[in-house]
């Protein structure tokens, strides 16, 4: 156990929390208009929402590396403009994280708006509210379950992360070396002790949160 | 006089196949109807473009100097422009909010003494504070059409909204409805595909089939406003069905009024105000 360091697990935690912070602000909105738009390339947007379900994250990672790579279209721009490094960094696997789990936060809100009576949002209208008050005072809050669904699967599955963190984050001990990138170096290294240490606070955690969900989802069921 | 006028068109799915709404019709403001039609004849349609829901292909609507719609000029107010209060079937009531919670969500302030006179009309004073999912239909729909009026809308459109319920609930409501339509002069469109719910609270019936519409023959209607007002003690009691037969003894005369369930607090003996109708008054005493 002597290779045991708490780093890795706070910085998973960190990265989970920020990343779910942002997908909040970032993925309600995009929810809100998936369910209610009749753009014609909705399906479009839809299907890039949901590439990272389907594509191995290796393959994205490639791509986020060419990106943000010092000499790459955005890696570049960053670099000039604001001396900000996306590439083998904390910010770069926040937002790495956030295209990579947009779809668990996206999916499940859509989702539950989408199957809330129309006649809601309708008589909001009718009782003079507008769009952004009806969003925020009538639908979100009936949709709860789809929220905490939302929050939770966007958190675990960054927790899981592991190919698209290697790819563009390495293994900097404080910087990038989150907890399933540990796990595999302790297991290369033979440190299996450390290892399991690690992959058993990640499983027991994740298996507290899921638990923790199942039981407040019924608790809200509201229709 | 101020008056509503209405004119749409649009090209509809009716229940008999695909066809075209033309509906053209004028109210007067503070007059209560009903748009009567089988399901699927485009009653809830005309009710949504007149909210503003549903955007017809062409149309007009203009509301006492207003217009809150007119296709050739462009002109489509939002619904929350419209000033309209609406009771939909399923209430729609905010599972999040209880039950004051939804009437405050309407008013402009929440401190708004309309809330508690609106909750106090409506019988809801007890039930404040309950969530929807907790009250049953009839309680529902009597918090939608409280929450629909606390903004004192130009225009109250209920679509269906006692269809699901029982007969008994229904006409309590019905009479609840007539009352507060009554108190603020709302002018009210009443959806239903039952005739008997809608003449109950009116004579003047729009019906509407296949997206055509025809003022319903209503020989009833002049007569209505010339009703008198007698007093008169009540002799007897009969229940049939869903209707009570209450014969009261007036000066001279008795006569035999059926009421809905609603009346049953009258008691034989009991001096009670009536609105009689003159004709049926004459028919009464020659009998």
């Amino acid at each position: 156990m002597t290779d045991f360091d708490w780093q890795p697990l706070l910085l998973t935690f960190r990265l989970a929390t920020t990343t779910t912070l942002l997908l909040l602000l970032v993925g309600i909105p995009l929810a809100g208009w998936l369910a209610f738009t009749r753009f014609r390339l909705k399906p479009v947007i839809e299907a890039v929402v949901s590439l990272p379900l389907v594509l191995p994250p290796s393959v994205l990672g490639f791509y986020f590396l060419l990106a943000f790579s010092p000499t790459g279209f955005l890696g570049e721009r960053l670099l000039s403009w604001f001396d900000v490094r996306l590439l083998f960094t904390f910010e770069g696997l926040v937002v790495a994280s956030i295209f990579y789990s947009l779809p668990f936060m996206v999916h499940p809100v859509q989702a539950g708006l989408e199957n809330l009576p129309a006649s809601l949002r309708e008589a909001s209208y009718t009782l003079g509210k507008s769009r952004r008050e009806t969003f925020f005072r009538v639908l979100l809050p009936n949709i709860k379950p789809s929220l905490l669904t939302g929050i939770v699967l966007s958190f675990a599955h960054t927790i899981g992360e592991f190919g698209l963190v290697l790819m563009i984050g390495g293994n900097l001990p404080g910087e990038t070396r989150v907890a399933s990138v540990a796990i595999y170096d302790e297991v290369e290294l033979l440190h299996y002790d450390a290892a399991n240490a690690y992959a058993l606070l990640l499983l027991a955690v994740s298996f507290g949160i899921l638990v923790a969900v199942y039981a407040i989802n019924k608790r809200w069921a509201i229709f | 006089m101020p008056m509503i006028h209405f004119h749409a068109r649009m090209n509809l799915e009716f229940a008999s196949g695909p066809g075209l709404l033309d509906v053209d019709f004028s109210l007067k403001t503070g007059s209560l109807i009903g748009l009567y039609g089988p399901s699927g004849s485009g009653k809830t349609t005309l009710l949504r473009i007149l909210a503003g829901l549903t955007q017809p292909e062409s149309g007009r609507i203009r509301v006492n100097d207003r217009f809150w719609l007119d296709t050739e000029k462009h002109i489509n107010l939002p619904t929350q422009q419209r000033n309209v209060g609406m009771v939909f079937q399923d209430a729609a009531l905010f599972p999040n909010m209880s039950v004051r919670q939804n009437v405050e969500f309407a008013a402009e302030n929440r401190r708004d003494p309309r809330v508690n006179e609106l909750l106090e009309l409506a019988g809801l004073q007890n039930l404040a504070d309950r969530k929807p999912v907790t009250l049953s239909g009839g309680q529902r729909q009597r918090v939608a059409l409280a929450r629909a009026l606390v903004r004192r809308p130009q225009v109250l459109l209920l679509d269906e909204p006692f269809s699901a319920l029982d007969r008994v609930t229904r006409d309590q409501l019905l009479n609840e409805l007539l009352r507060l339509h009554r108190k603020f002069g709302t002018t009210t469109v009443l959806v239903s595909h039952q005739l008997d719910e809608i003449q109950q609270v009116t004579d003047t019936v729009l019906e509407i089939e296949q997206g055509k519409m025809q003022w319903l023959e209503n020989k009833s209607e002049n007569r209505r406003a010339d009703k008198q007002s007698v007093s008169g003690i009540v002799t007897n009691i009969a229940f049939e069905s869903s209707k009570v037969r209450i014969q009261v003894q007036l000066a001279e005369t008795i006569i035999i009024v059926e009421q809905t369930p609603t009346a049953l607090e009258w008691q034989i003996g009991e001096t009670v105000k009536l609105n009689v109708d003159p004709e049926q008054f004459v028919r009464q005493s020659k009998s």
